[in-house]
């Protein structure tokens, strides 16, 4: 993440992993969610807030989530259904579930599945907010596989190069591979130049954003520096930004996340069809194809390689993706994650509400 | 295509697409290719020319395919192995064959799994140059599925974001889905920010090369308009890198690079070959097909693309822009002019078919 993005020193709060995983778990069982759903939905959130990922952490999602539990958006007691089976590929009705909560449950039936025959996919309707793709393909990178993953979060955001009316949502997506000695290569972007919940971060952080990470209502990139717009005064434009610098690719991605998850999971197109986007997770066995030892003694020679090589001018080191996120777990692991001060006050207060303990510091 | 890379007006020389396909064949076959291995090579080279991609296409890949069979980099005759397989994937070792000649066969297996088991997956190793990834994909489509392929060939041109030495190649990957009344979706790109044969197309063409798509030897991005340079070798030895597409980290070229890195592990990681920036080798190919059928409706998924694709193209574009397109569009309506009119060459790549087929003897018959 870039360094704008990061909660600013004076404003930190350290808080042990362990402790904020039982809060989180305790404020989703309290609001009627199973042991098991709450245990998967704290992992996710608390497994991206360890890598530093905390634009898909407990921050921003947590407060959204019990609303919508309230609102009765998301169920906290899904009956969760296969609607459709093949020995590779199946597809879940999420019965609106939170995604965080049916997200592991659906990669590991991919991996079950992978494990039999090679590959295995699984495709969710129905479902929530899956809190980025990066949880779910680490799941099978631990069983020797190569995992993939896209959602179609909510539509009507991101404009198609050249054009002026939003269409996509920011339809991340992530590829996770083993290595050996070395991190996992992690990549989990959203098709979009910037996430919708990054911009999030940067009213708390109060960093701006940069030329041409966004639109203006008529669909022209604002090409200087700017203050965070209020929600609906902008729009997203795909990575790359304009077309010159190749902004049809980041629309590509964001089509194929599109297809992938909500297009063939038979939920239909995010713009025309009211649902909150739908996942689809894939696992590839490694030894279906090669020998897993030499798979990832040739990602350790692959990763050393970019990791020795000499940076350019201006930088420290050369770094893939993954690395970074690696040291942040190592490094947050130990010393706590670092929340920003308004985020422990919305835990104290929202425990005080409901009677719970709040045990952070 | 950016206008920058097209051909310009007065140098094109249209050619029908039956012509210019029998040339293609008799050619490779000349040069030892079997009857099936030069229909499948001239399908998919034409193919990329009759969708615009020109890149790679005839013009700059057939004379170096031809080379590289003389000198025996390439095998004409290749025995091709599978060395590894299971209900939804295979590992194939393609012998030295050109690409373009593996290619159709390895997604044909692919996509034979996916109809009995749901999804196939085909990686080649030891293969030769794939003339991009966008054909293949399209081979998925004709069968309802959703097609995906992926190559990793040439390894150290590419510097990593924050990096110096180039150690990627340009990894292309495309995937394709079809539709029901529109055009398939296709998208087929290098995650590069320019595809090594579009400078190949610039040398030509005169075209200059943007600022931010290229660094110098190294590794410092080039920030002005430059003229096209030629390249004088890889990895070490190379005069200029490519950037990962995205340019710099402040506009994401870590998206590009992790995308790249996908490319290399997907392809010559996973079929075992090992990674092509520390081996040097000449890359290997991935192909997969997802049915259509194993998730949902297939009439169903059709509408359901329909309804996005004729949504995006009746956007209403931002200024200045006549249209919004998505990826196919423009490569189908390519292909539906360039089926009745032909194809536009440049007249130095019809001078060098006629100078070839008259130095081996053949018949040459394009105008």
């Amino acid at each position: 993440m870039l360094e704008r993005f990061k909660v600013p020193e004076e404003d930190k709060i350290y808080v042990q992993s362990e402790k904020v995983f039982e809060l989180t778990k305790n404020i989703l069982k309290n609001i009627g969610v199973s042991d098991e759903g709450a245990n998967n939905s704290a992992s996710v959130l608390i497994g991206n807030d360890l890598r530093g990922v905390e634009s898909h952490g407990v921050s921003n999602g947590l407060r959204q989530y019990l609303k919508r539990y309230k609102d009765g958006i998301y169920n906290s007691n899904p009956n969760i259904k296969t609607l459709r089976e093949t020995p590779t590929t199946a597809k879940l009705d999420g019965d609106n579930a939170i995604g965080t909560e049916i997200g592991p449950i659906a990669m590991n039936l991919a991996i079950e599945k992978a494990q039999k025959y090679g590959m295995g996919s699984v495709s969710v309707v129905n479902t929530g907010h899956l809190a980025g793709c990066g949880h779910y393909v680490l799941q099978a990178a631990e069983h020797d596989m190569i995992g993939h993953c896209y959602t179609g979060s909510p539509a009507g955001q991101t404009l198609p190069t050249w054009g002026s009316e939003p269409i996509l949502g920011t339809n991340p997506v992530a590829w996770g591979a083993p290595a050996n000695e070395m991190p996992s290569f992690l990549f989990d972007v959203a098709t979009s130049q910037v996430a919708g919940n990054k911009i999030e971060l940067t009213r708390r952080t109060g960093s701006k954003l940069l030329p041409s990470w966004i639109a203006d209502k008529s669909g022209d990139p604002i090409m200087e520096e700017v203050e965070t717009p209020n929600k609906g005064d902008y729009h997203l434009l795909p990575f790359g930004g304009t077309r010159e610098n190749g902004s049809h690719k980041g629309f590509g991605l964001g089509m194929v996340a599109e297809i992938m998850s909500n297009i063939l999971s038979g939920a239909g197109p995010g713009l025309f069809n009211d649902h909150q986007g739908s996942d689809y997770f894939v696992a590839y066995s490694i030894d279906a194809f090669t020998d897993v030892g030499k798979f990832k003694l040739d990602m350790d020679l692959l990763l050393q390689k970019i990791i020795d090589s000499k940076p350019a001018k201006g930088f420290e080191r050369v770094v893939y993706a993954g690395f970074l996120e690696n040291e942040e777990f190592v490094k947050r692991t130990d010393k706590g994650i670092p929340y920003h001060k308004e985020v422990i006050e919305w835990f104290e207060n929202y425990c005080e509400e409901v009677g719970l303990d709040c045990n952070l510091k | 295509m950016l206008d920058r890379f097209k051909v310009p007006e007065e140098d094109k020389v249209y050619v029908p697409v039956e012509k210019i396909t029998k040339v293609t064949e008799n050619i490779l076959k000349s040069s030892g290719v079997s009857e099936e291995g030069a229909k499948n090579s001239t399908a998919v080279l034409i193919g990329n020319d009759l969708r615009g991609v020109e890149t790679h296409g005839v013009s700059n890949g057939l004379r170096l395919y031809v080379e590289k069979y003389a000198s025996g980099q390439y095998n004409s005759n290749p025995d091709i192995k599978i060395l590894r397989e299971s209900a939804t994937t295979a590992t194939i070792d393609g012998d030295n064959g050109l690409g373009a000649e593996i290619g159709p066969m390895a997604m044909e297996m692919a996509i034979e799994k996916a109809e009995k088991y749901g999804m196939g997956c085909v990686v080649v190793s030891n293969t030769g140059h794939l003339a991009g990834c966008g054909y293949y994909p399209l081979q998925a489509v004709e069968r309802d599925m959703i097609g995906q392929a992926m190559t990793s060939g040439g390894a150290g041109l590419t510097v990593p974001t924050w990096g110096s030495e180039p150690i990627l190649g340009t990894n292309p990957v495309a995937w394709a889905a079809p539709a029901d009344e529109m055009p398939p979706f296709l998208f087929d790109i290098a995650t590069t920010q320019i595809a090594s044969n579009k400078i190949g197309l610039a040398l030509r063409t005169g075209a200059k090369i943007l600022p931010g798509w290229i660094t110098d030897k190294d590794g410092e991005p080039i920030l002005q308009e430059v003229d096209a340079p030629q390249r004088t070798g890889r990895h070490g030895e190379s005069n200029y890198h490519l950037l990962p597409f995205g340019g710099t980290r402040e506009n994401g070229s870590h998206k590009g690079f992790g995308l790249g890195m996908v490319v290399e592990i997907m392809t010559n990681e996973l079929s075992g070959m090992g990674p092509a920036p520390v081996l040097h080798h000449e890359g290997s190919d991935m192909f997969a097909a997802y049915s259509i059928d194993a998730f949902t409706d297939v009439k169903k998924f059709k509408k359901d693309m329909d309804q996005l694709l004729k949504k995006i193209v009746n956007s209403k574009p931002a200024s200045d822009y006549e249209r919004v397109v998505y990826a196919g569009l423009m490569e189908n309506e390519e292909y539906t002019k360039r089926s009745q009119e032909g194809i536009p060459y440049h007249k130095e790549v019809i001078d060098w078919f006629e100078n070839y087929c008259n130095e081996i003897g053949i018949d040459c018959e394009l105008r």
